[in-house]
């Protein structure tokens, strides 16, 4: 009886003896890497268009059209931008009332458009004028697919154009945003 | 009378108010840093975390906030796949103040859970930082954090170790139960 108790619980330390190195190895190494501290970083040197009292169905465009803005690249990593927008709410019940963005630039009962030109680009856009919609899906600002993304110390200026709704409610205050974004190239 | 009603609905129309608030206009300016960051071998049921600093380089003091951000499959690195689950990434804070010209730091862990399905698995997600503002114009700063997972490896030492023990198990009973048979 005693020969067997001891033969089982030999064979258990014996077990357990080789397995516990094994299980202590499921701890493995893991590895995180910076690259190399970069920073990313992207400045505007305008974020306010305050357009004051609109009609219906009108184009508007900052001034100047399309130098009204300057993005300048900071950091130090090259960077691909993009750029998306958003329905213009009612200032003072933002759940209440809004215009919906247009999904190409168009306008409609309630429905407005959103615009972008950068300078010197004279051929992009559905219309081919350099103008692009802005959606409230991300797209390109600068057109890195091309291959180009810029680099730390490139600026581009751009400009703004907005299509009022063909029909809104009067006398309520609109608000929307519009976010210019980053990420390393 | 029905070009009336139309009428009597356009001469409102001109009169509405459209954008921003009456603040004096702004630059927005800060950074993130680093611009990518890769973790490697990250077993499945573990966590690891790391920090990002956001720079405020405004002359104000702004409200900064951190979101994870699903890229684009074209917009993802080559080889990597969508990250599966963003519940997996928490922040220490998801949003923070920073004062004008100042930095701060934001931790950040990526916990995967257990499953072998998780294993020799590449992600990619975004970090999106962004600056609370109620302007027309907005900045957000992606920072890349490329994922990947431990490969699942065949455990031979936990094999042969269970093996041999199941076996010596095995003769142990049987030698106890036959020598209890023979003094019966």
């Amino acid at each position: 009886m005693k020969v067997a108790v001891t033969s089982v619980a030999i064979a258990i330390m014996l077990a357990i003896a080789v397995s516990l190195p094994a299980l202590a190895q499921q701890n493995s190494t893991i590895t995180i890497t910076m690259t190399g501290l970069n920073e990313i970083s992207i400045s505007l040197d305008k974020t306010q268009w305050p357009l004051g009292t609109i009609a219906s169905n009108t184009d508007y465009e900052t001034i100047p059209q399309i130098q009204w803005c300057t993005l300048t690249v900071q950091g130090t990593c090259n960077v691909n931008t993009f750029v998306v927008g958003d329905d213009a709410k009612w200032v003072s019940d933002p759940n209440t009332y809004k215009w919906t963005l247009s999904s190409d630039g168009t306008n409609g009962e309630h429905i407005y458009g959103l615009w972008f030109r950068i300078s010197g680009d004279t051929t992009r856009g559905p219309l081919g004028d350099g103008y692009v919609p802005i959606t409230k899906t991300q797209g390109e600002f600068w057109p890195y697919s091309a291959g180009s993304s810029l680099a730390p110390g490139d600026t581009k200026q751009f400009g703004l154009r907005l299509l009022s709704p063909t029909y809104f409610f009067s006398s309520r205050q609109m608000q929307t945003q519009i976010t210019v974004s980053a990420v390393a190239a | 009378m029905v070009g009336h009603i139309k009428l009597a609905g356009l001469i409102p129309a001109l009169l509405v108010i459209i954008l921003p608030s009456l603040t004096l206009a702004q630059d927005v300016n800060f950074g993130v840093s680093p611009a990518e960051v890769r973790i490697s071998d990250l077993p499945p049921g573990n966590a690891t975390d790391f920090e990002l600093i956001i720079h405020n380089k405004d002359e104000i003091a702004h409200n900064f906030t951190v979101t994870t951000f699903p890229p684009p499959e074209q917009e993802r690195r080559e080889g990597r796949a969508e990250f599966p689950d963003d519940s997996w990434i928490s922040f220490s804070s998801p949003g923070i103040e920073i004062a004008a010209d100042s930095q701060a730091n934001v931790m950040v862990t990526v916990a995967i859970p257990q499953g072998q399905k998780w294993a020799g698995q590449d992600w990619e997600i975004w970090l999106g930082v962004a600056c609370e503002s109620p302007d027309l114009l907005g900045v957000e700063l992606y920072v890349r954090c490329l994922v990947s997972t431990a490969a699942g490896k065949f455990n031979i030492g936990l094999f042969i170790g269970s093996a041999v023990g199941v076996v010596l198990l095995g003769c142990g009973v049987y030698y106890y139960f036959r020598r209890k048979a023979k003094s019966r």
